[in-house]
């Protein structure tokens, strides 16, 4: 890994296929049926991508619907694996696809912050060191020992970005949620991104929010059917972006 | 994976800890169900079954609660296993985490269940007159090798369930048969000469274990379970493979 030290996260030649199902057999009793009628398409929805992200860069992901900037974004969370080719990240790994995902909601706000921040990885040690700072950006005092799920969903929302932003990650990989609550709220999540991005934490967003890519990101990359149609810097690219598909 | 599980130790706690008090919450009585539930159970049994089948156990009742408990266990891990990657397909979605976190803390929660469960039967043995013997320190060497063989079995049903969702229904039609054919309500005496086709299955010699520690305070067949440890750990590292092969697929054919 020393050699790659620098570098937050690699991918070679990455190629990702969905099978596509038109009616998606997943009973015993449609495998035998349907055995011989192999109604299965691959679709690449990534193809040869290669990229190097620098320890430290703050990336946005732009593209349209279905380029497969979030399939890039899963691909580097692991939870789904590339078809051909390689993606490695080196480092503590932190992501935010959906706000909340793996919230109890019987659970209490507090009990929840112990639970999702061990999805992280963190231990409990670890997460009684952080529990005043989550608790302080959620500023959810009030109601911070009440079920999740009398929250409202902006309440939510708040509680799942200030556990995200707080796990000390190297690698922070955000599919748009800069919209996250009221504005003051929203400032507060800019402001310490911003922080972050200034400290050498690596981050990836997927935003359609362009002026809060312009201001945040210092790399856009613009994926545009499954390929990289342009890398650079974030103002020239997005103006191009715009040109095409605005 | 043993380093995963370490290092997300807190998430491993949580889930355990979510499994036993989640399952009951919301419920007047809560985890006190975990007693309730079984003690019902050996209820009905020890009302029903001395009428069909006549055994000749002095204490039918302390005789059955042994073998209802461990297969109680048994059940539920399987069923809740089968099921686990499905019931979490939320959060294998969204969040990576080590998969296997979920069916090693679905078989210990069993087990933490089960644990808390031994004092009936120790309330059972003692109000039956049977009392207590240094056999019973033999004990933990039938609870790892049932709890080894849940996790063998569940590391491969759950993984499974999750490509062929019938599955589930598969299994859980097996389990309902293998009671049958699991000596936990009669002795596998009954069945004279042909008793060692039952114990083809595994779950009868880990519950003849239990019955020969503590209901008949003597040395279980020491063969056997030595047997059913070591074929439960070839099963783990089958099913830890079979899983392995299969846990990329999760994300995306939940």
């Amino acid at each position: 890994m020393s050699t790659n030290g620098k570098k937050a996260i690699i991918v070679k030649d990455l190629t990702k296929s969905f099978k596509l199902f038109y009616d998606k057999p997943s009973t015993l009793k449609e495998r035998f049926v349907f055995w011989n009628k192999k109604k299965v398409e691959s679709r690449a929805v990534l193809e040869h991508i290669n990229l190097t992200i620098d320890k430290g860069e703050t990336v946005a992901l732009i593209g349209t619907n279905g380029s497969g900037k979030s399939t890039l974004l899963k691909l580097m969370t692991k939870i789904i694996y590339p078809t051909h080719g390689s993606l490695q990240t080196n480092g503590k790994l932190t992501s935010l696809l959906e706000l909340g995902a793996g919230f109890h909601p019987d659970f209490s706000g507090r009990e929840n912050i112990y639970f999702n921040a061990s999805i992280f990885g963190l231990t409990k040690k670890e997460i009684d060191q952080r529990i005043q700072d989550i608790i302080d950006f959620s500023e959810l005092h009030d109601y911070i020992d009440s079920p999740v799920r009398t929250y409202s969903s902006g309440m939510y929302m708040r509680l799942a970005f200030s556990i995200a932003i707080n796990v000390d990650a190297d690698i922070l990989l955000i599919d748009e949620i800069l919209a996250v609550g009221d504005q003051h709220f929203q400032d507060k999540c800019f402001e310490k991104l911003t922080e972050l991005k200034n400290s050498d934490k690596t981050i990836v967003i997927v935003s359609h929010n362009l002026d809060a890519i312009k201001n945040l990101c210092n790399r856009a990359i613009w994926i545009y059917n499954g390929q990289i149609r342009m890398d650079g810097d974030p103002i020239e690219v997005i103006d191009e972006y715009l040109k095409v598909c605005g | 994976m043993l380093k995963n599980l370490y290092q997300y130790r807190e998430l491993f706690k949580s889930n355990v800890k979510k499994e036993i008090r989640g399952k009951y919450k919301g419920s007047f009585l809560g985890v006190l169900w975990s007693f309730v539930n079984p003690l019902l159970m050996t209820l009905v049994y020890a009302i029903v079954f001395p009428f069909i089948l006549k055994s000749g156990e002095p204490h039918y009742v302390t005789y059955i609660v042994i073998g209802i408990l461990p297969w109680n266990f048994f059940t539920t891990v399987i069923s809740q296993g089968t099921f686990t990657f499905l019931s979490n397909a939320g959060i294998i979605k969204k969040v990576y985490f080590p998969r296997e976190i979920l069916p090693v803390s679905v078989a210990t929660s069993g087990l933490v269940n089960f644990i808390i469960c031994i004092p009936i039967i120790c309330v059972f043995l003692l109000c039956s007159g049977i009392g207590f013997s240094w056999y019973m320190l033999l004990l933990p060497l039938v609870i790892i090798a049932e709890y080894l063989l849940l996790l063998g079995i569940i590391f491969i049903t759950g993984s499974i369930n999750v490509y062929i969702r019938d599955f589930e229904y598969i299994v859980n039609f097996f389990v309902t048969m293998l009671f049958y054919a699991t000596p936990v309500l009669y002795s596998s005496e009954l069945f004279g000469d042909f008793a060692w086709i039952l114990r083809l299955n595994p779950m009868t010699i880990i519950i003849e274990s239990y019955r020969h520690i503590l209901y008949y305070q003597q040395f279980p067949n020491m063969f056997n379970l030595i047997g059913i440890l070591v074929i439960s750990i070839l099963l783990l590292i089958f099913g830890i493979f079979v899983f392995k092969k299969l846990e990329k697929g999760f994300a995306e054919e939940l």
